[in-house]
């Protein structure tokens, strides 16, 4: 049997099996659940072969599945980050109930995502975007809570997109006669103009859909922030890349090869510069973690799409890499707020603070993810951000750079919020009896964390699978063009050498390290965070000296005229007015025979009227 | 062989920038107080502070993450200081001159704020956090028109590396400031903000949060820093020299050059009282920004 078979069907069986299972014994479920992650995993990278694919038929139509060397940089997101969070989510998810109808989804979800990466025809490609939806709405509204406002929001989105990727696939089937995606690329310049801007106009709203772009992204703060974060650590890291999957198709496939493509490009770098901004600065202004991390999941996924929309080699070099890297630590600061929820069962920044002595190791993986975030060298984060620069400025988009260092700037005043947020500050009695998270999911986050430093001083490591996919979408080779195992270049050929940075970085922290800790460091003694001067003033036991309200107070005061701006109450005027409108239709029906008489005369006079018109 | 010799020019320019640091710092006092009309602590007066820091013994520590914070904050003045070219033929000042950009740059300039961000947060000390909450709004602020003169500069003469630019001066024989004099307006005017001076000081702001993030921390916590400060002037001030006036042949040129420029935020700062917090990022996002907007129109037509 094909192998690409047996991986779909271990991890149906699995999904059902754990479910099942879960009624019998939760030591065999939780079992029952990671094996079935890993083994297809397993499966995946020692017995796929890039370009192997099968083929056979379902009532008629003709479906394709295989990897190419483009889906498989997904994979390397998709299953990693799955089996990780999978792992953490044995964990984390400890003693809730209905635990089996949660791996179901989250097993499915994955299954879904690999589907979308496999699937060279357009049926089964939205077939198991389907099935990505489904899995991912019952996910968010898993806790139950205020399921009318964010469930339907996520929902309604993502019918729209939906609805919007199947018009776009029927209107393939009726120009070309085929459901293969690469017949769809080889025959798109041939179509006539209409079509050139439709077809990318509505798959790019399904993709916009699940990367969060702007202005399709109103669902994704509440989705992120109710679902459960073992799940949303995938949800964030992994399943809106799918978006950015089908975009990159999109944009490189289709749009690059139509003259109009230029416009098109402008167009979508800009609505992902604003995405950035504003997701940034709404990041800024929360004071719950999870909704900041949605914001910030926004903003992030706002700079991928820039890079993927001026589509030169370097700037799709700095999405995709930004997209794995993305993941990694996405993934690591969700699972960290999902460590703290666990331990101590809040998220907000007002009310938890000074855990760092308490929970280290969370504290060592979310400021390793979080310097990545910031995109300070020599973290993997830095890569992303230098290669994206450099792009933007080598295609002579000279105010969208401005727009992103903005956004770029701004994003270290919530990574400290983060931090200091959790962390740092005052230690209040409140929160003296929390502990370290179980091992299970400490590991997964320090796996993560690691994996950002060594791709920060080892990009190549990365870059060299992305470099193959981008050659089969078209593109030259880059390697030794942009960038060597840890060596980055820029369109004129500046360079930043990776390594020497680091042991640069490295010595002086020792030295200086070692500096401030010798001579009697041995006699300093630890006190605690009331012991301090406070204005001169040793402050009392019982004084609160937490500052948490009102962070960025000032800040956000200044930027205000730009977060007036909201698309909500757009959307909500629409939707009122769209129900002022059924509620017309609705009025139609009377439910008196007098009214459907007079209905019948009015028309039969209509025809008459326009009689010359209709058959003149 | 090579790599001694590295290590030992690394050494010679950290001592260099240590020494021109401190040295700045206490004539800014001197100035300070003579247009204040007040006698002043002699120029020296850096050096006698740092040597008496450098000699107590630390006590007390709040964590590790305070301990760490001095030592990133070092990194970020040190690893910034091999970057930029000290003089224009770098001979023992090279360090790692060309393994990095300005977009780098920019980068590593954050990396120790922010270590030492964290430090002064552990301590807990309420008035440490709200100066940095103050110190990462005001970079917001200026990080803005900082970057477009940076950017236009890079776009006018395609070379984002310092040294590039350096070269595109020696060649014409114009300095960056006279041929892209936009982005000169804008860089000068981040740069008030860049260096903390009245009416830009809110991070510190004596009497309002007590010195900010550096209260409770003393003796070599302490000493660390301030020589880190004094390095990290050095090293901004070079960086405009750098990239504005056609970079520096010999040392004696190098601070004729650096003090002059030095002289634009520290004057300003004298007679000005404080800003508050937006008004500090507000004062950014106007006439700088329009200069740094100019600046990238000229760059991009031209």
């Amino acid at each position: 049997m094909e192998i690409i078979y047996l991986i779909f069907i271990l991890f149906l069986s699995g999904a059902i099996a754990t479910f099942l299972l879960g009624k019998v014994s939760k030591r065999l479920r939780d079992i029952a659940f990671i094996t079935t992650l890993v083994v297809p995993s397993v499966l995946f990278f020692t017995q796929i072969n890039i370009g192997q694919t099968v083929d056979f038929s379902v009532l008629g139509i003709h479906l394709s599945w295989g990897i190419t060397n483009f889906s498989y940089i997904f994979a390397y997101i998709v299953l990693g980050l799955g089996v990780l969070a999978g792992i953490y989510a044995v964990a984390a998810m400890k003693g809730k109930e209905n635990l089996g109808f949660f791996f179901f989804n989250y097993i499915l979800s994955i299954m879904a995502m690999m589907g979308i990466l496999f699937s060279r025809d357009l049926i089964s490609f939205f077939v198991f975007w389907e099935i990505m939806t489904w899995s991912s709405y019952l996910m968010v509204v898993f806790t139950g809570k205020d399921v009318q406002k964010v469930g339907i929001k996520y929902f309604i989105f993502s019918a729209i997109g939906a609805y919007a990727m199947l018009m776009a696939i029927v209107i393939t089937y009726s120009l070309t006669g085929s459901m293969m995606i690469s017949n769809l690329i080889f025959a798109f310049p041939d179509f006539e103009f209409g079509m050139q801007i439709l077809i990318p106009v509505l798959l790019l709203i399904g993709f916009g859909v699940k990367s969060a772009m702007m202005p399709l992204h109103v669902w994704a703060v509440g989705s992120y922030s109710h679902s459960p974060m073992a799940y949303t650590a995938v949800f964030s890291g992994a399943l809106s890349k799918m978006g950015i999957y089908g975009m990159i198709i999109v944009m490189a496939g289709l749009v690059s090869r139509i003259p109009e493509g230029y416009w098109f490009r402008e167009v979508i770098a800009w609505m992902g510069a604003i995405t950035a901004v504003g997701g940034t600065l709404w990041a800024v202004a929360q004071d719950d973690a999870k909704k900041m991390l949605a914001y910030s999941s926004v903003a992030q996924l706002g700079y991928i799409i820039i890079g993927i929309a001026i589509g030169t080699p370097l700037a799709m070099l700095a999405s995709l890499f930004m997209a794995i890297l993305h993941g990694m630590f996405k993934g690591t600061l969700f699972m960290a707020v999902g460590a703290i929820e666990k331990q101590t069962g809040t998220t907000n920044f007002t009310e938890v603070t000074g855990l760092i002595r308490k929970m280290p190791f969370t504290f060592l993986a979310s400021l390793m993810s979080i310097i990545a975030l910031a995109g300070i060298p020599p973290l993997g984060g830095f890569i992303g951000k230098w290669m994206l620069y450099e792009s933007v400025i080598g295609s002579n988009h000279y105010l969208l750079i401005i727009v992103i260092f903005f956004s770029s700037t701004a994003a270290f005043l919530y990574c400290y919020k983060f931090l200091f947020g959790f962390f740092l500050g005052q230690e209040e009695k409140e929160w003296a009896h929390v502990k370290e998270a179980p091992a299970m999911m400490v590991v997964p986050m320090v796996i993560l964390a690691i994996g950002t430093f060594i791709f920060g001083v080892f990009p190549g490591l990365i870059l060299n699978p992305i470099d193959a996919g981008l050659q089969e979408l078209g593109y030259a080779v880059t390697q030794g063009r942009y960038w060597e195992m840890s060596v980055l270049f820029n369109e004129w050929g500046d360079t930043v050498v990776l390594q020497p940075i680091l042991y640069t970085i490295l010595a002086v922290f020792v030295f200086f390290l070692a500096f401030v800790l010798t001579k009697n460091f041995k006699k300093t003694r630890y006190v605690s965070t009331k012991d301090i001067s406070s204005s001169g003033e040793i402050p009392k036991e019982h004084e609160n000296l937490t500052f948490s309200r009102g962070f960025f107070q000032p800040f956000l005061r200044s930027v205000e005229p730009l977060m007036r701006r909201k698309i909500d109450p757009y959307y909500n005027s629409f939707g009122r007015g769209m129900e002022a409108i059924f509620d017309f239709v609705r009025r139609i029906y009377t439910g008196n025979g007098q009214t459907y008489a007079l209905y019948v005369v009015v028309f039969a006079l209509l025809l008459l009227i326009f009689k010359d018109r209709l058959w003149g | 062989m090579d790599l001694l010799t590295n290590i030992l020019g690394a050494i010679a320019t950290i001592i260099l920038a240590f020494v021109v640091g401190m040295s700045y710092g206490g004539i800014v006092r001197k100035i300070t107080a003579r247009v204040h009309n007040r006698l002043g602590p002699p120029w020296y007066q850096n050096f006698i502070d740092a040597y008496k820091l450098f000699g107590k013994t630390t006590a007390i520590h709040h964590g590790w993450m305070q301990i760490m914070g001095p030592a990133f904050l070092m990194v970020s003045s040190v690893v910034t200081l091999m970057f930029v070219p000290v003089l224009n033929n770098g001979g023992w000042f090279t360090n790692l001159n060309f393994k990095g950009d300005l977009i780098f740059l920019l980068y590593l300039m954050v990396f120790g704020p922010l270590g030492m961000a964290l430090g002064a947060g552990q301590t807990g000390n309420p008035n440490s956090a709200i100066g940095v909450t103050r110190g990462l709004s005001q970079m917001v602020g200026f990080e803005i028109p900082w970057v477009m003169a940076l950017v236009a500069l890079m776009i006018q003469f395609n070379t984002t590396t310092i040294t590039g630019l350096m070269d595109v001066q020696q060649m014409s024989g114009t300095w960056l400031m006279f041929s892209s004099p936009f982005a000169f307006i804008a860089a000068v005017l981040a740069m008030l903000g860049m260096f903390r001076y009245s009416p830009f000081d809110i991070v510190g702001a004596p009497t309002e949060l007590a010195s900010g993030p550096v209260s409770e921390n003393g003796g070599k916590f302490l000493f660390t820093m301030m020589s880190s400060g004094s390095i990290f002037s050095f090293v901004k001030l070079t960086l405009y020299v750098d990239l504005f006036m056609g970079g520096a042949d010999n040392l004696i040129i190098l601070l004729i050059k650096t003090f002059s420029i030095y002289m634009i935020p520290v004057l300003y700062g004298i007679v000005s009282p404080r800003y508050r917090t937006e008004q500090a990022i507000r004062f950014f996002w106007g006439w700088p920004l329009f200069f740094g907007i100019l600046a990238i129109l000229y760059a991009a037509i031209f």
